[in-house]
């Protein structure tokens, strides 16, 4: 029984340079990845006027190859390069081209707080615990591996401020929405209002934000059109 | 700077210095003292144990808060140091002791956190 984890998983570069490649897609405990999470210092970086590659260390092996496009229709601002000796957290899918493998980011954010570190050495072990089970076990693969393990507690009405699986039920029900937006240039922030009644437009933006911080939307034509990085 | 930035660097504390003679780490601690000559200084883990931090040339700056050196273990348990990052602590103090207790957990599943 082949398990896709449908998430983004927290990973070590030693843990990406040793998945199994097989064709197009990549393996870890057997269970197919391809969003993926890291974080370490940035050794290098050098901009291109396509793209600026960046070597990311985490220790754990040597830097790996992280690629981020540049928008070229963008005036400056937002492609600005992170400077080597800063950490920084990496969301992207992994790649491989001839034997090496490297990861085409679409967020490359700097740490603000060191104790996140901390926290993703503690996720990434939490995560390939679970994916090693999942895979032993053939069931469920959980939404998102975010949270210390608590198991699903099922749909909860109202408040929103208890975290399940890693998100709030308000955040869930945003990225619920956008995953199924079928319009190609993804869902509009007025959109969710209108559908999201009971939610106020600050507490959407809050969601959305941390949804895209997180790499679990990104935004398409305008920063009130979002699509969920989650492939179908 | 050198060889040991392109191998694994295994995150330890003082009490793992013994187990690593000889190979290349990566130690979070916190400045405790800085010798005169700027050629060695000693930091605490997370666990107040003390390492002690060799460099091959003087520090030319000033260093505080918490650090994460990445070196060689020495014979006498030292650490070599080949190079080293400040964190950042003006957002919000870095938690040492946490991190400690992550180490300890890095160290007991290894096969969910590969080093190499």
């Amino acid at each position: 029984q082949r398990a896709r984890s449908q998430n983004i998983v927290p990973c070590t570069v030693s843990q990406l340079l040793a998945a199994e490649q097989v064709d197009e897609t990549f393996r870890i405990h057997d269970v197919e990845i391809s969003q993926v999470t890291i974080m370490g210092i940035v050794r290098h970086a050098e901009k291109a006027p396509t793209n600026i590659l960046y070597k990311v260390d985490d220790m754990t092996a040597a830097p790996m190859d992280v690629r981020q496009w540049v928008d070229t229709d963008e005036a400056g601002g937002e492609n600005v390069v992170v400077p080597p000796g800063t950490y920084v957290k990496v969301a992207g899918h992994l790649r491989s081209f001839q034997n090496k493998k490297s990861l085409v980011a679409f967020k490359i954010m700097p740490l603000e707080n060191m104790n996140e570190f901390t926290t993703h050495i503690l996720e990434i072990v939490n995560a390939h615990m679970i994916l090693r089970k999942t895979h032993m076990s053939a069931s469920r693969v959980p939404q998102s591996f975010s949270s210390a393990g608590m198991s699903d507690m099922g749909s909860y009405g109202g408040g929103g401020s208890l975290p399940v699986n890693g998100l709030t039920a308000h955040q869930s029900q945003v990225l619920n929405l956008i995953k199924n937006c079928p319009v190609p240039e993804g869902m509009s922030l007025q959109e969710l209002k209108l559908q999201l009644h009971h939610m106020s437009m600050s507490t959407i933006k809050q969601a959305v934000e941390f949804l895209s911080s997180e790499g679990h939307i990104y935004s398409t034509v305008d920063d009130d059109h979002y699509k969920s990085t989650d492939a179908d | 700077m050198g060889d040991v930035h392109e191998v694994a660097r295994p995150r330890i504390a003082t009490s793992h210095l013994a187990q690593h003679i000889g190979k290349p780490v990566c130690f979070v601690g916190r400045v405790e003292k800085i010798h005169p000559t700027g050629k060695f200084f000693v930091l605490s883990d997370g666990e107040g144990k003390h390492t002690t931090v060799e460099l091959s040339e003087p520090l030319d700056e000033e260093i505080s808060g918490i650090l994460e050196v990445v070196g060689r273990v020495t014979n006498q348990a030292t650490i070599m140091c080949m190079s080293y990052v400040q964190f950042r602590e003006d957002k919000s103090p870095f938690d040492l002791e946490l991190y400690n207790e992550a180490l300890k957990i890095i160290h007991e599943f290894p096969e969910y956190f590969p080093f190499g």
